[in-house]
């Protein structure tokens, strides 16, 4: 049984944040939409008004699968609002290297998030999940998530740079 | 308002639906306007001698916060957006979005997101007109919560 942590990630994290972001983005053949880079990352992660919080899971030297890479999975999140109920979590992505799976290491990342969701006063964690990825949503549905797209008909919708420029111009 | 419209669109208001909505005055102004704000605000005030029958001079708002994609970094996310049925038909809900829009785009946001329910045809239609992609319908993506006794049993499952 692999032996590793779940730590709040640090400054020095943010190479192997992209890493596993890009590693993630490759599995879905989008890794060329990754426009994100290591500066991006420290400045909205690591400065006095951070954009997003994020968690890792670190094996030691010893239990390394991969050569060099001690970060084998991350869950990135950020808080968000909700006007009927308040403080939610929301989480943005959530990543386990291959080599690492089934080892348990996902569960405890929820179940952490889970915990901070509640410490900080959330009443609620969201997140999004492909209609296609059924492992991911019968994952989520195990453990007592619901499909509010399913349930309550809620679709999500994009508006990107340009026609937000398009639209700014408008007011 | 809001809420009354988004789960009883054609009927009467029943006033045990009330009960859904927690929140109260005092954690908006905590949640809103200390020093880390949760959301942000702006909303569409009409002179005195235009108020509602009510009596009212704010008529719309926008309730947004910024969100953060891995693959490009700032967003912003519309969260609620309503026009007091009175002021409708006048450009406030459009002028309204574009606000919005001029924030984020002020603030090097990579684009807007927001959810819309799929019966609500005249707002899935307004939308789509300015450009808005229907991610669930064109990527399948389903949005998922855990919630209630859900999340705190998830929690004591911890270690």
């Amino acid at each position: 049984m692999a032996h590793y942590k779940l730590r709040k990630a640090e400054p020095e994290d943010v190479t192997d944040i992209l890493r596993l972001i890009k590693e993630l983005a490759k599995i879905v053949e989008k890794e060329d939409q990754v426009m994100l880079t290591e500066k991006d990352l420290l400045e909205d992660g690591f400065g006095e008004h951070p954009f997003y919080h994020c968690i890792v899971a670190e094996v030691p030297a010893e239990q390394q699968k991969v050569e060099g890479y001690s970060v084998i999975g991350f869950a990135m999140y950020y808080f968000t609002y909700d006007p009927w109920i308040g403080k939610l979590l929301y989480l943005e992505d959530f990543f386990v290297m291959k080599e690492y799976r089934c080892l348990g290491i996902g569960s405890e990342i929820l179940k952490n998030l889970s915990v901070t969701a509640l410490k900080s006063g959330c009443h609620s964690m969201h997140f999004i999940v492909a209609q296609s990825n059924e492992a991911s949503i019968n994952f989520y549905k195990r453990r007592g998530a619901l499909d509010l797209s399913l349930a309550e008909g809620w679709r999500l919708f994009r508006i990107d740079k340009q026609c937000l420029l398009n639209l700014s111009a408008e007011e | 308002e809001l809420a009354i419209y988004e789960r009883m669109p054609d009927q009467l208001i029943n006033n045990c639906f009330f009960s859904f909505i927690l929140v109260t005055i005092i954690e908006l102004e905590r949640d809103g306007f200390s020093q880390n704000p949760f959301y942000h605000c702006l909303v569409a005030e009409v002179p005195e001698t235009h108020k509602s029958t009510e009596g009212h001079t704010t008529v719309g708002y926008v309730l947004y916060y910024y969100t953060y994609s891995t693959w490009k970094g700032r967003c912003i996310y519309m969260e609620d957006l309503y026009v007091m049925p009175d002021f409708r038909e006048r450009g406030i809900g459009k002028s309204l979005v574009a606000s919005i829009a001029k924030v984020g785009t002020e603030q090097q946001c990579m684009h807007l997101q927001f959810s819309v329910l799929d019966w609500n045809k005249p707002s899935l239609d307004f939308y789509m007109s300015k450009g808005a992609q229907d991610l669930t319908a064109k990527e399948g993506w389903h949005l998922l919560r855990f919630d209630g006794v859900a999340l705190i049993k998830l929690a004591q499952e911890a270690p």
